[in-house]
């Protein structure tokens, strides 16, 4: 039984991690209609940053809140010179391009911190396990899941009850108008891309510690983040959380018996999930 | 007059790829480089069938790919085929694929497309992983063999030495690249052409659009199965990369660096990236940081390619050669 438990934690901690990929991927396509398929290099350069930072000063509190940082201000700096120049372009186009960006970032990664993984330890604080009667469970683990469930929070508030948020769903229905009633539609483009690239690489600097850090993660970091917007329905949130815990949940519980199989599953689903409802679980037509 | 000029350059696409496929290993370090190149053009090729002429961006070339390396080793192994009916077997089974997932892909457009075709392509590489029995799994398929070239058990040519199979692939290259000529050039290849350009009108007007996109799958895939063979055949080794999705990225990138909608381009971009990594990856192992680089330029900057480059570039020669301004040319620009 405590088995089990302890799968479904796992699921729930890694799910908890691919809705913060997915949601940032989800509200890049629902504002911008752009699709990113550099969103799982920025993970990685977010683990990457997490390493460094970590070795340099040995604090591991640092990295969490200064890499998903130093990812989104790149992010920014990539939107102002490249994206913004594709959002005209039909969706083939952003594709390409930032499979470009990807690809760019993935080898620069190797270049700099070689093509060997590298681990990242968790902060002394939370190292070691959490006892309750007898059943064990990672400090750790436990503290993503609190911790992505207080950014979800604070993400849902930013989205749902502040001006910012107001503009960027507007923005969804329709960035022209919102253009005209005097918002400056290209500053809150860049703000998004950055913001949604910035939770990959929040995401990358949370899933280093159990996951470690490996140059070649990104495209499947991607794949799967794609699989939770397809199943959750481009654009939605909730389709985001519901979409990245089932599918964490999935990975977790396959693990011992089939992990190739729960890939098999996932990325069946998805093309299921197209097929038949192709706006998703949670989306809108 | 545009019309006529263009028939011309098109005149001399058989001839400029022939003697590209005479001269290459001439000039390059060796004949399996330039075998590799032909292979790779192949797939571009018919990659460039579904991107450049239908304007579908398929994720999937690797599954026929690597598809046609598995049927052809394996029916070669285990059932003791020859030369030709293997690489039969690849291209039906490119097809085969290519029939299945294009029929599911093609019910949804644009990003759900892509979308699909991402998910078949992960779902075939987790499915090789699996069978390893049959796969070799992550070791890939090894002691593959390239058996002679035999036509009912007459012996044409022994293909071991690296400059016979070159000469063999060249042939098949040269075959299957003057097919995708009439392909293109037939009605059939005009309606590809409307369909990309404007899927409802090509509709309305009465083409079951979906049919045509199905045909293009399937002529693809089978082209890509075979690409996919000689490849297997060439290492005598089916690895598990083969069905990646780095392979149908790759195959991607060689199509669109070297120009969609022109069969030459198919073969520049194969020949470009594939010298590159030949003469980079050992001096400078994270080469593909140019992939990066060219594909983005490629894709804002010059969407005809590096042959739509050279295109242009031949074009402005001629005119600069006959500087005289033509009065039919004038005439034309003002009416």
């Amino acid at each position: 039984m405590s088995l089990y438990l302890f799968q479904a934690l796992n699921g729930i901690g890694l799910g908890m991690i691919y809705f913060l990929i997915s949601v940032g991927l989800t509200i890049i396509f629902g504002l911008l209609n752009f699709v990113n398929f550099a969103h799982g290099a920025y993970y990685l350069l977010g683990s990457y940053l997490a390493f460094t930072i970590v070795s340099l000063s040995g604090n591991f509190w640092l990295a969490l809140l200064l890499a998903p940082i130093v990812v989104a201000a790149l992010a920014w700096v990539t939107e102002k010179t490249l994206i913004q120049r594709a959002y005209h372009l039909p969706h083939t186009f952003h594709i390409l391009i930032t499979l470009g960006i990807a690809l760019i970032i993935q080898e620069l990664s190797i270049s700099i911190w070689g093509p060997i993984g590298k681990t990242v330890a968790a902060p002394p604080s939370l190292a070691g396990v959490i006892q309750l009667g007898d059943f064990f469970y990672p400090k750790y683990r436990l503290f993503v899941i609190a911790f992505t469930a207080v950014i979800a929070l604070a993400l849902w508030f930013l989205l749902e009850r502040t001006r910012f948020g107001a503009l960027v769903r507007a923005g969804s229905e329709d960035a022209q108008t919102v253009s005209l009633l005097g918002t400056h539609i290209h500053k809150l483009f860049a703000l998004t891309f950055a913001l949604g690239v910035g939770l990959a690489g929040l995401a990358g600097v949370l899933a280093a510690p159990i996951r470690g850090v490996h140059p070649f993660i990104g495209p499947e970091v991607l794949g799967l983040a794609f699989v939770v917007v397809v199943i959750g329905g481009m654009g939605s949130f909730v389709g985001a959380l519901v979409g990245g815990i089932t599918v964490g949940l999935v990975q977790s519980m396959m693990t011992t018996l089939w992990p190739q199989g729960a890939s098999l599953m996932i990325y069946g689903a998805m093309a299921i999930v197209i097929l038949m409802k192709p706006y998703g679980l949670f989306g809108r037509a | 007059m545009n019309t006529t000029s263009k028939t011309s350059i098109y005149k001399g696409i058989t001839p400029a790829a022939l003697i590209a496929v005479i001269v290459m290993p001439m000039v390059l370090p060796s004949t399996t480089l330039a075998t590799e190149i032909l292979i790779f053009a192949l797939a571009a090729l018919g990659c460039n069938l579904l991107l450049g002429y239908t304007g579908l961006l398929s994720f999937g070339q690797g599954i026929f790919f690597g598809g046609g390396a598995y049927a052809a080793s394996l029916s070669m192994i285990h059932l003791n085929f020859g030369l030709l009916s293997a690489l039969l077997c690849a291209m039906i089974v490119g097809a085969l694929l290519a029939a299945l997932v294009g029929a599911l892909a093609i019910r949804r457009t644009g990003i759900y497309f892509v979308m699909l075709t991402l998910a078949f392509s992960q779902m075939a590489y987790f499915l090789a992983y699996t069978l390893s029995d049959w796969t070799g799994g992550d070791n890939g398929l090894l002691d593959v063999p390239r058996p002679a070239l035999e036509i009912f058990g007459i012996q044409l040519a022994d293909l071991t030495s690296s400059q016979a199979f070159y000469g063999f692939v060249a042939a098949l290259f040269m075959l299957i690249f003057i097919f995708a000529r009439r392909v293109i050039h037939s009605p059939f290849g005009s309606t590809l052409v409307a369909i990309r350009e404007n899927e409802g009108r090509a509709s309305a007007i009465g083409f079951s659009t979906s049919h045509f996109k199905l045909l293009a799958f399937v002529i693809s895939g089978a082209i890509t199965g075979i690409a996919g063979a000689l490849y297997a055949m060439l290492l005598n080794f089916a690895p598990l990369s083969n069905i990646e999705l780095m392979m149908s990225e790759n195959i991607l990138i060689m199509t669109i660096i070297g120009g969609t909608g022109s069969l030459l381009g198919s073969l520049l971009g194969a020949g470009t990236i594939v010298m590159l990594g030949d003469i980079l990856s050992s001096i400078w192992p994270r080469w593909m940081i140019i992939l990066g680089i060219a594909l983005i330029a490629v894709v804002l900057f010059m969407p005809a390619g590096l042959w739509g480059g050279i295109e242009s570039l031949m074009k402005r020669f001629r005119e600069s050669k006959t500087s005289e301004p033509d009065p039919k040319l004038q005439q034309e620009a003002k009416s």
